[in-house]
């Protein structure tokens, strides 16, 4: 078996990687690892004042901390009934543009273009985009500059604080920001341009679900009360564990999201795909233009959608600057008491939606609940990487695998990553199924069933396989017609992983077995055929996630009740492996 | 020329990475910057990193892993000189608020369940000093541009960097701020390092301490004059607490032993 993977992500922010391990023709297991040790920042926050964990939780991430400073100020703010003056929630709005420009800028050309246009990194790239790395500079700084002047400084800001601000930029400091957002609007729109128009692969492919804030109005917007799915459903804020279901795997101390038992995307992508067409001026107009099908079913398009956010931005800021200064007074902190409540705050950090929700008890936040938008992308990084490296394996293009998982994960925009630098590809070793059957075993005693049909040759191979397992006393084994009829046995499985045993066509020689993960199986519909009703009727997400396929590899699926040799020797291997 | 250029290598453990950002933020002095040293490695900025002997390692976030441990002791192995740069890596970071090892045990189960981490195990975030010596300590949630720039220009020099021994009030009074203690606001500046600039108090707010505790300050006299001044004793204690959980928990048990 071989392995891809890229330890160390580098310029990100933060400690992750990716890996993908193939055997012969499958891909089998992908995994995006957050190495990034536990900060515990939810249980950081109990104990405190709604004050100081307004202090405290933006410290998540240098990167995002404007985001988490607004998405933590709304909860509060909602908990503590606190309704800031029209000046503040513009400045709040004003200053979010700033992290925006300085995050999207840095990705889309920084992290981003070096792929599409060859070169390793931005500083070798200057050498034929010396006007674009130059002013894209610029364009972060100028970004960065409007958080300095609204939350004290580049990183971490102490200004912005429930209800208000503790001091408001200078009328000379606000007509700079408008100034400067109109002379960068011709290299902004030759930005749009360029991203819109890059040649994006067309792998990997596939429909997933959009979910972002809803800003109400029909406006488009950065936070709401709502959440809006790319279905036009939607969720009142403090419903958002609906949406987010988080649950832990065990090669991550990032958590992880499904909404109704699929992976989900949230981002730049995600608010073009749901709010794209509430975009008016000269955003709407480029939106018109470029908005395809592509965009709805293809993650590089982050990077495009960013551009034309960058766009909406710098639209956006001269309107809200003239705004705010048409009121003169400077409003002084909201006043408040502190009382017992729960708040949810939603906003959209730049790399998707951010959820903060606290519960306040004698004046102390009792409980608090951070939902990152990497933490809900993790499962479509993964199936997204497995896509594509499944489709490159295909074509037999395996040496290409390494660069293009390195540009899903960094469409992505994730926290921890953008760019990966160490990717390597590894190759399972003979009879890989036995040492990781072996370290199922090792966690939790697993469960296995057997699924097959007996009159369709090799086809029966996995209802003979239980047979035999059960005739040989191993415990827990089931005949998929026991589930049908209990499917007690899949529910109350108190955590432990499932295999089902089967023939799978994973178009090898016949009678090689391998052990897939369940939640490969789903993205790979050419696989198995009977296996995916039941499990996406029976099992829950967290059971797919623990779930396995031991597959044998037949030789022919016509009728008849014969077994292959080359397949009934597969079925003694695994017994004889089992029983020892 | 270039083989005489120090060998550097910036790394981040646990922590938001504001200060290697911080560092990438310098935008006009970062090409001065590189071309100064050699810098060996340097995950957020470049692809192409080598693990070999350095000359000086910059090291920020707390250490939160096992494996982190592993990764700080071999950085110590390579470097001749450990600069500790961050809150993180100085005191621990907001993240080493659990000083005692059972509440941190029942915390983590609270966030990750009983699930068993397959890549690496968690331990108790703790501040670089915990596992290695370290020569030199820049503070700051994140880090100021001057201080690094400061500290930064000295090593390439081949000087010790400057120690600033003074608390957040000098700065503040050079600021000219009203003191916010007078205003009956609970202020940590009097115990908190040098260094931000007394930005807080500059818009009108207290500081936090996020520049972590002040070795020379008078802690002890501090906590009493909050508590003088009408303050609630938990609340002194806890404000202290959030942004140099380990380095103030010897304080701590020292007050608690007066009390009794």
């Amino acid at each position: 078996m071989k392995k891809i993977s890229v330890d160390h992500l580098a310029r990100v922010e933060g400690n992750g990687g990716i890996s993908a391990t193939i055997d012969g023709k499958s891909v089998t297991d992908v995994k995006f690892s957050i190495y990034e040790g536990p900060r515990l920042i939810e249980r950081l926050a109990v104990g405190r004042t709604p004050e100081e964990d307004v202090s405290i939780t933006p410290r998540i991430c240098a990167i995002c901390t404007l985001s988490h400073k607004n998405a933590v100020l709304r909860a509060m703010e909602n908990a503590l009934d606190v309704n800031v003056p029209r000046k503040v929630y513009l400045l709040r709005e004003l200053m979010h543009m700033g992290e925006m420009i300085e995050s999207h800028s840095l990705h889309v050309y920084y992290l981003a273009l070096p792929d599409y246009v060859g070169f390793p990194n931005a500083i070798a790239m200057a050498s034929k985009f010396e006007l674009e790395v130059k002013i894209a500079l610029e364009m972060k700084h100028y970004g960065n500059h409007i958080m300095k002047v609204l939350s004290g400084r580049y990183i971490h800001g102490e200004n912005p604080v429930i209800g208000g601000f503790g001091d408001y930029p200078s009328i000379e400091d606000l007509k700079f920001i408008k100034g400067r957002a109109i002379q960068f609007m011709p290299f902004v729109h030759k930005t749009v341009n360029l991203f819109c128009e890059l040649d994006y692969p067309g792998s990997p492919e596939d429909d997933t679900l959009y979910a972002c804030c809803e800003p109400g109005n029909n406006e488009y917007g950065f936070w709401g009360d709502e959440i809006i799915l790319s279905t036009g459903k939607k969720f009142h804020r403090d419903d958002y564990k609906s949406l987010t279901n988080e649950f832990v795997v065990p090669h991550s101390y990032a958590k992880r999201s499904r909404y109704q038992g699929k992976p989900y995307s949230v981002g730049a992508l995600a608010r073009v795909n749901c709010l794209g067409d509430r975009l008016t001026d000269e955003a709407g107009k480029m939106y018109k233009k470029f908005f395809n099908n592509r965009w709805k079913t293809n993650p590089l398009f982050h990077n495009a959608a960013q551009a034309l956010e960058i766009l909406y931005c710098f639209e956006r800021i001269p309107v809200l600057v003239d705004e705010i200064l048409k009121i003169s007074e400077n409003p002084a902190l909201v006043e408040y008491k502190v009382k017992n409540g729960n708040g949810t705050g939603l906003v959209e950090a730049p790399r998707g939606l951010l959820i903060h929700h606290y519960e306040i008890k004698d004046g102390l936040v009792d409980h608090s609940d951070i939902v990152t938008p990497t933490a809900q992308n993790a499962e479509d990084i993964e199936r997204y990487c497995f896509i594509a490296a499944q489709k490159l394996l295909d074509e037999g293009k395996e040496e290409e695998i390494r660069d293009r998982m390195e540009l899903v994960v960094r469409a992505f925009d994730p926290c921890i990553s953008c760019s990966a630098h160490l990717a390597e590809i590894k190759h399972a070793p003979q009879d890989d199924w036995k040492t990781r059957l072996h370290q199922i075993h090792k966690s939790k005693n697993p469960i296995y069933i057997g699924i097959g049909n007996t009159d369709l040759g090799d086809d029966g191979t996995g209802i003979k396989l239980a047979a035999k397992l059960k005739n040989a006393g191993i415990p827990d084994v089931y005949l998929e017609k026991e589930i049908e009829e209990n499917n007690k046995i899949l529910e109350d499985n108190s955590g432990r992983p499932i295999i089902f045993l089967d023939a799978l066509d994973h178009k090898e020689n016949p009678g090689k077995i391998t052990l897939l993960p369940l939640s490969l199986i789903l993205n790979n519909t050419a696989l198995s055929h009977r296996i995916i009703p039941l499990i996406s009727e029976m099992m829950n997400y967290s059971q797919i996630h623990y779930g396995y396929i031991l597959g044998i590899q037949p030789e022919s699926i016509e009728s008849g009740e014969e077994i292959s040799p080359s397949v009934h020797m597969a079925i003694e291997d695994i017994l004889k492996h089992l029983t020892n | 020329m270039k083989k005489d250029k120090l060998k550097i290598g910036i790394y981040e453990l646990t922590g938001c990475a504001g200060d290697a950002l911080l560092i990438l933020d310098c935008e006009k002095e970062l090409i001065d910057i590189f071309n100064a040293v050699n810098i060996q490695s340097f995950l957020m900025a470049n692809s192409a990193n080598i693990d070999e002997e350095l000359d000086v390692a910059l090291v920020e976030g707390s250490v939160t892993t096992e494996r982190e441990i592993e990764e700080l002791k071999d950085i110590r192995k390579r470097a001749k000189v450990v600069v500790a740069i961050g809150l993180c890596a100085t005191a621990g970071g907001i993240q080493a608020r659990f000083t005692d090892k059972k509440e941190w045990e029942k915390n983590l189960r609270e966030v990750y369940g009983d699930v068993e981490m397959t890549h690496t195990k968690a331990v108790q975030s703790k501040p670089i000093d915990a596992y290695i010596d370290v020569d030199f300590y820049l503070p700051g949630c994140p880090i100021s541009k001057e201080q690094f720039l400061h500290l930064f220009n000295r090593i390439v020099k081949g000087a010790p960097p400057e120690h600033y021994p003074q608390p957040v009030c000098v700065t503040c009074k050079f600021n000219e701020n009203d003191c916010l203690l007078n205003q009956g606001k609970l202020c940590l500046g009097p115990i908190t390092a040098d260094g931000c600039g007394s930005i807080c108090p500059n818009y009108n707010l207290p500081c936090v301490g996020c520049w972590g505790p002040l070795e020379e300050a008078n802690r002890r006299s501090e906590y009493y004059l909050l508590q003088e001044k009408g303050f609630d004793i938990e609340e002194i204690k806890k404000k202290m607490a959030n942004y140099s959980g380990t380095k103030l928990a010897d304080f701590f048990s020292q007050i608690k032993k007066e009390k009794r």
